[in-house]
């Protein structure tokens, strides 16, 4: 007995140290890059750096916010391209998911392997092509060439999520509803997406998160009125100076949404991946 | 309500067949119960009735009319399903409405008809509350108002109280059976607890291996089951059965166990050959333990309250008796028992099927 609850006191210890060290390395960089931004320049390149307290300033932030329209023209066009994307995403994948989890599609299951294979595509070899069509379309420097970019890599991770929820409701629910006289669509639009909230949130973080992010397609696809927050911050990275904390405060105020994102829906995003993820 | 008919009904997936030929009628305002272990194809027989599976073959009437091809809305069904299968997301009153709401019910109208239902099943206090918020008997009752509210033609229940303790099944039982009786609706029960069928039903299917063995009522299925599996399936304490020989002495049939010999009531097995081996049935409230008769050890004593049950090894095996009460016997005690000769039930040994008249 004795040795039984030292061990499972020593393992409780190791779960606990992995947690800690998981979470510092987690959040180390979040914590470099906000302290950054509260430096100047040459405080942050001293060696080492000098990072006491009475070297903190907000002159970055002023800076980005007085000079560079360019981040509000950015956060603009990162909010709309990522909105839109998450909006179609949620909107085409989640009756695509159910379409794959609960009708009889033919070849469903390697519909599915093909959907997930999509993702294994090195962004390099779709880029040229891509390119090609977009430019041929006249949507260069649009956010619609974005959009629907990133619909094409954020559609299948969402049926992925989405699949495997409702994979998991019981099948009894349906069958209730389909008893108590709901069609296929309407047993979709009141049961289904209602009690889909978690997994929804979760995929539409998701979505919204890749596309806020990105930074490849949209160097390739844009140029001045496009740009999206990654590439504005990217340009404070200049030819003969980078301004370290300029870039990180830019950093900062573009990561903020996403973070009051994932705080506000943390509990449906934990749920939604747990219930989406494990049952694919 | 309305009579249900399956006629020679069968449905497979892929190459496993789960129901074969399964043909039944139940009358108008009739309660039947499918009865079977699990895997038998009640389930499946149930789900083809409320229109949720389509048979291979075969033919589903509701009220004379051919209904394979109709929903379970066009069907004017109402089911009861095994884990309730309340909506999460709605409260009471949303759940028992929501039928009514698909049929564009105006909310008024809905909302009266709800609270109807509601007040009749108790469930008034909780109307606004979400099922997670209910206890189990709550959620059942839910299920069930659900089902009510829309006047159906024909109740199915799909083992609605396999989830349930003990006491509130016997509870929710009598309920449902209250139910049927004010009503009169056309109420096919799926169940493998054969207690609860026999208390429930006015008549009986037993299901095995996707078959109908038996169709009757209670008393007809536990007194003269058609088959040994019906008998094995129907009674607690579980039937005994025993390996015997038919010997005929002019007149007197009689059938031999080991040195034990029982002689037959004149007209039990009529035409039955000198020799034929059979399988004995006897229930244990036909064993009585007497002073002399067949000799045999006392192994088991089991109070159960109303009786006891006194599991004895003879020499073909072991029987149970049921004694009324409290009964004063000691395990290990030698003593004698007889069987009821009228009461006793034989059974072809290779077929299985009942071959004694009664």
């Amino acid at each position: 007995m004795r040795r039984a609850s030292i061990g499972a006191r020593l393992a409780d210890a190791g779960v606990l140290v992995g947690l800690i060290v998981f979470a510092v390395w987690s959040i180390a960089p979040m914590v470099w890059l906000v302290l950054s931004s509260l430096l100047p320049q040459l405080s942050l390149i001293a060696q080492p750096p000098q990072i006491g307290l009475t070297n903190w300033t907000l002159s970055n932030y002023l800076a980005v916010f007085g000079s560079a329209a360019a981040l509000g023209q950015g956060i603009i066009n990162s909010f709309v391209v990522a909105s839109f994307t998450t909006a179609v995403a949620l909107g085409l994948g989640a009756p695509a998911a159910y379409a794959l989890a609960r009708l009889s599609v033919p070849k469903s299951g390697a519909v599915v392997l093909l959907i997930l294979a999509t993702q294994m595509l090195p962004a390099i070899a779709v880029a040229i092509p891509l390119f090609v069509i977009i430019s041929r379309l006249g949507l260069i420097d649009t956010r619609l060439s974005l959009i629907i970019v990133y619909l094409s890599f954020n559609l299948p991770i969402v049926i992925w999520i989405l699949r495997g929820f409702f994979l998991g409701i019981p099948l009894g629910l349906e069958r209730a509803a389909a008893v108590d006289g709901a069609g296929l669509i309407r047993t979709f639009w009141l049961i289904v997406l209602p009690i889909s909230v978690p997994p929804l949130c979760a995929a539409a973080v998701f979505a919204f998160i890749e596309s806020w992010n990105e930074f490849f397609f949209a160097l390739i696809l844009t140029r001045q009125n496009a740009q999206t927050v990654p590439l504005v911050i990217s340009a404070f990275a200049g030819q003969y100076q980078t301004v370290f904390g300029q870039m990180m405060a830019a950093a900062v105020i573009s990561i903020a949404p996403v973070i009051v994102l994932a705080i506000l829906f943390r509990n449906h995003i934990v749920r939604g991946f747990a219930d989406g993820m494990l049952k694919g | 309500m309305a009579q249900v008919e399956l006629a020679n009904i069968t449905k497979s997936y892929g190459p496993v067949t789960v129901c074969h030929d399964v043909t039944l009628s139940i009358a108008a305002g009739e309660f039947v119960t499918l009865l079977g272990s699990s895997g038998c194809g009640k389930t499946t027989t149930l789900n083809m009735i409320a229109g949720l599976d389509d048979p291979t073959s075969g033919e589903i009437r509701m009220g004379g009319r051919r209904v394979n091809e109709l929903s379970p809305v066009q069907r004017d069904v109402a089911m009861v399903f095994q884990n309730y299968a309340l909506y999460p997301h709605m409260t009471v009153g949303e759940n028992i409405g929501f039928t009514l709401r698909l049929r564009g019910m105006k909310k008024t109208a809905i909302r009266a008809r709800t609270e109807v239902v509601a007040a009749s099943l108790e469930l008034s206090h909780v109307i606004d509350r979400l099922p997670a918020q209910l206890s189990g008997g709550q959620q059942q009752r839910v299920a069930i108002g659900r089902a009510l509210v829309r006047e159906p033609r024909v109740f199915l229940f799909d083992e609605p109280f396999s989830n349930l303790d003990a006491s509130l099944r016997m509870r929710m039982r009598a309920e449902v059976k209250e139910l049927h009786q004010r009503l009169g609706v056309t109420s096919i029960f799926v169940t493998h607890d054969q207690e609860e069928a026999m208390s429930i039903s006015d008549r009986i299917a037993v299901m095995h291996r996707g078959r109908v063995e038996q169709v009757g009522t209670p008393e007809e299925i536990y007194a003269s089951p058609a088959t040994r599996y019906v008998a094995t399936f129907i009674g607690s304490p579980q039937i005994d059965l025993f390996g015997a020989v038919i010997e005929r002495e002019g007149n007197e049939i009689c059938c031999c166990a080991g040195s034990a010999r029982i002689p037959l009531p004149p007209g039990a097995v009529p035409d039955i050959a000198q020799g034929t081996a059979v399988e004995v049935g006897i229930r244990a409230e036909h064993v009585m333990l007497s002073d002399n008769g067949i000799p045999a050890r006392v192994r088991l004593v089991q109070p159960v309250g109303p009786s006891t049950h006194v599991t004895l090894d003879w020499e073909c095996g072991t029987l149970v008796a049921r004694l009324n009460g409290f009964a004063r016997i000691e395990t290990g005690t030698q003593t004698h028992f007889t069987l009821d000769a009228d009461h006793l039930l034989l059974f072809d040994r290779e077929q299985g099927h009942r071959i004694s008249t009664h």
